[in-house]
């Protein structure tokens, strides 16, 4: 299990935290970028462009967790995050820009990310489909859907305010987007830690034969969890349509690979039951500071996915050993289960 | 003994036996499995091997196969000494073993599946055509009803026994070994199954058939072998097999232990739990019966017999075909979420894949069936589960003491106990548990049986499936012994040996035998 298992003292997780290998890794980077870019990296101003540019993957990485950790996986969150964005902006257009139609808008950028959810739910725990292919298909299926509500062009949406400040707003010099984040992040949090449901989504990833005959309603369980990776795709499109002051079917293309590679450099096992909230932002974090410290070392764009992942495999395969060691225990083959 | 056997050679004496294994001799742990076992069989010959569990069958066919290496003693094939260290060594003798299905790829054809590894070639080509013909040739000449060109997974599983066989077949072997063959296939493909089997031995080809099923062995053998405890205990002729008899064998003359029974009695407390006719095609039928509270209901019967099918569909794990279930009184239809509120539990047989989630603490998974006391509004006391989970580490002393080690780190005992936990707190009314103790050590036994005197004590009606005869008879109120899929037997009055039990698994009815006899 992760830390999530267990909830110490105040002092006692602190400690823990100390101890914790990611804290470090996340010190020795930003220590690494911070020499090599003297007064450029570790300012105000580009942290706050980190952040920023991390958000929309911060929001995201919150709900696609869930069918991660039911040994599943969403790999139409980008597609989801595209459409929901146009679906958003596409409204508001519509209606002269007016105020009221932002809320529609929203909501209707939120239905769409449901809906998609909600159908993956039922088809992954109804009929014996890997989830990665059923939401592979999505994935274009969604995007089609993006390109028809777009009309395969660049919407632009400048206003009104309240649409703008979604993704542009500062209150008290927080990004708004930041904001988002942390409080999808809290509510992530919340679920999988101290409700019913979280407790019942680790059981069900570990083994769903085991909790469907200790009474949970795992089908249940399996498509609530899509719809909520759906829903916080669809936030994160509308988030970022509206940073960026326009919808386009493309916006959030590669989203998908970042989000998974964010949950696994975090801890999130593939084969499900096992990651949490806190290493999956810690992933989006890492990912995020690393490409943009390579940006401004000014490396060329090319060598940007080399260096990326040659990190990104350093820092997985550290924490891996470590946790590997503080446990003491031999890894286990785990039986795969089709949550599924 | 080398010089001799080389000598042997040379004279290439024509043995009576195809196989032969002298003195042979297996421990486990310094826990010697088998003592001095002598086994032979004859060329073209149906030769049965029975036991009750852990008599050596397995151990004696692994050693025969390669997989053990013996101790001590000697195998002989076709008159010379052979020495078996692998598979490989097994199947160049001509000695195969089938499998449930295990060694077939089932995206490929029949004939791809039985030439797998020796592949004929034109050049750097498949020959397509000469493989499929010498199949088809394979298939002729045992007299086999089979599609070379099919899928096999689109084969039953008695047509992919029969694939097996041919792959055996086509590697030459001249002693097939079949362990329960008859385990999962309907009467029909039993059948087929047996004529197989009388091809072969026309063929010249020997088997060696274990199971359990008496009527089986009756039907097909030539000779039978009865081990027990690591002993031959005797070889019957085809016309000394009886199956009484043979039940007598493979307990022993002398009754094992002290081997009394509880003193069986229908218990005066009220009805709790009442099946009617449940049927399940092909798997159980009419099964009715009533469970009182307080009572421990054994549920006796050999393996495959249909006992875990019938209590997980009272359970609401399995769906059945028609039959009435009461639950005090009044009509359920199982569902397992409404049976858990109504306070039932299962402990079920397979630990590892359905009792609990090795990842997750003991502490979460007992917590798991818990969550309506533990939570209020779908948000989780951590406090209160937290205090559940080291209560039930202290109360079963599950080991080592700390309610957040992954149970699938705990060894087999320890896991079964985390399983039993998650009931534990529960007011439960109907307590099913399946196989309890399979597989762990004697301290752990002593505190499952005590858990279930305990949930008897407190008016729990306990269902106790298990295929340990001295447990079932020492722990169980009263008997049900299910053979085939229906209930044979009930044990309600009095005492019993474990002969009876063990008779009445086999489907012998002694009473009837005295009475035609």
């Amino acid at each position: 299990m992760g830390e999530n298992a267990k909830s110490g003292t105040a002092s006692g997780s602190f400690k823990k935290l100390l101890k914790s290998p990611r804290l470090w890794i996340l010190i020795v980077t930003i220590a690494v970028l911070s020499v090599l870019q003297p007064g450029v990296f570790l300012t105000r101003a580009n942290m706050i462009s980190i952040l920023l540019s991390i958000s929309i993957y911060g929001i995201m990485v919150c709900g696609t967790i869930f069918p991660i950790l039911l040994g599943g996986i969403d790999l139409s969150v980008g597609a989801v995050a595209a459409a929901a964005g146009a679906a958003c902006v596409v409204t508001i257009v519509n209606h002269d820009f007016s105020n009221p139609s932002v809320l529609t808008g929203v909501l209707f950028g939120l239905g769409i990310g449901l809906l998609v959810g909600l159908a993956h739910g039922i088809i992954v725990s109804t009929f014996s489909v890997p989830p990665f292919l059923i939401t592979l298909a999505s994935q274009y299926i969604v995007y089609g859907i993006a390109q028809l509500l777009t009309q395969n062009n660049v919407i632009a949406c400048m206003k009104p305010a309240t649409f703008a400040f979604l993704g542009g707003g500062r209150p008290f010099g927080i990004p708004f987007s930041i904001i988002i984040m942390a409080v999808m992040a809290l509510i992530s949090y919340f679920i999988l830690n101290r409700t019913v449901f979280g407790r019942t989504v680790y059981a069900v990833g570990g083994n769903v034969e085991a909790s469907r005959l200790s009474g949970v309603r795992s089908r249940m369980v399996i498509i609530v969890c899509y719809m909520f990776s759906g829903l916080t795709s669809a936030l994160a499109g509308i988030v970022l349509a509206s940073m960026n002051r326009q919808a386009i079917a493309k916006a959030a293309q590669g989203y998908d690979n970042f989000v998974l590679t964010a949950l696994v450099v975090g801890g999130a096992s593939l084969m499900g039951g096992e990651g949490n909230i806190t290493g999956a932002i810690w992933g989006a974090f890492l990912v995020g500071m690393v490409s943009n410290g390579l940006r401004l070392l000014g490396i060329a764009s090319e060598y940007h996915g080399i260096f990326k992942c040659i990190v990104i495999v350093a820092a997985v395969s550290l924490d891996a050993t470590m946790r590997y060691r503080k446990s003491g225990l031999q890894r286990r083959r785990r039986r795969k289960v089709s949550v599924s | 003994m080398k010089m001799l056997c080389r000598s042997g050679r040379g004279v290439r004496k024509l043995s009576e036996y195809l196989l032969e294994m002298k003195g042979i001799m297996k421990s486990f742990n310094d826990n010697p499995v088998l003592k001095n076992v002598d086994f032979d069989v004859k060329p073209g010959e149906v030769h049965a091997l029975m036991g009750e569990n852990g008599a050596g069958k397995s151990t004696l066919i692994k050693i025969l196969t390669g997989i053990y290496p013996k101790d001590g003693g000697e195998i002989f094939f076709d008159g010379q000494s052979v020495e078996i260290n692998n598979k490989n060594d097994a199947s160049k003798l001509g000695i195969s073993c089938i499998y449930q299905e295990l060694s077939l790829i089932p995206t490929l054809t029949v004939t791809q599946n039985i030439m797998l590894g020796k592949e004929k070639r034109i050049g750097g080509f498949l020959n397509k055509g000469k493989m499929r013909k010498e199949v088809v040739e394979l298939i002729n000449r045992y007299g086999f009803h089979l599609n070379p060109d099919a899928n096999v997974e689109s084969l039953t599983i008695g047509q992919r026994q029969t694939v097996e066989i041919l792959k055996a077949l086509s590697e030459q072997s001249r002693l097939i070994i079949m362990d329960e063959p008859t385990a999962s296939l309907s009467s029909k493909e039993s059948d087929a199954l047996f004529e197989i089997i009388g091809n072969l031995r026309n063929n010249g080809v020997s088997v060696i058939y274990i199971s359990h099923r008496l009527e089986e062995v009756y039907r097909l053998a030539d000779r039978l072998t009865v081990l027990r405890d690591g002993v031959r205990e005797a070889v019957l002729e085809k016309d000394e097999i009886v199956p009484a008899e043979v039940v007598r064998l493979m307990i022993g003359k002398e009754l094992k232990h002290s081997s009394q029974s509880n003193e069986f009695r229908v218990s005066d407390q009220p009805v709790s739990l009442e099946v009617k006719n449940l049927t399940r095609k092909g798997v159980f039928h009419d099964i009715s019966f009533q469970a009182h509270r307080g009572e421990i209901l054994g549920f006796a019967g050999l393996v495959g017999a249909g006992r875990t099918e019938i209590v997980r569909c009272i359970y609401g794990a399995d769906p059945y075909d028609s039959g009435q279930i009461f639950f005090e009184g009044k009509e359920i239809k199982p569902s397992i979420p409404a049976n858990i509120e109504r306070g039932f539990g299962l402990v079920p047989e397979d630990r590892r894949g359905q009792g609990f989630t090795p990842l997750l603490s003991i502490e979460r998974n007992v917590a798991l069936t818990n969550y309506d006391t533990l939570a209020r509004n779908g948000v989780v006391n951590a406090g209160a589960e937290r205090r559940l989970g080291n209560e039930m580490v202290e109360k079963l002393s599950i080991r080592p003491f700390d309610s957040q080690i992954p149970v699938g780190n705990l060894s087999g005992g320890n896991q079964q106990k985390a399983v039993v936990a998650k009931w534990l707190s529960r007011d439960m009314k109907v307590m099913i548990i399946d196989e309890p103790t399979a597989g762990i050590d004697i301290g752990a036994k002593d505190e499952i049986y005590r858990i279930l005197e305990d949930f008897a004590s407190r008016g729990t009606t306990v269902l106790l499936v298990s295929s340990d005869i001295q447990e079932i008879m020492k722990v169980s109120h009263r008997i049900l012994v299910v053979t085939k899929g229906a209930i044979f037997k009930e044990f309600s009055n009095g005492r019993i040996t474990e002969e009876d039990l063990m008779m009445a698994e086999f489907g012998i009815d002694e009473e009837e035998a005295e009475k035609n006899g």
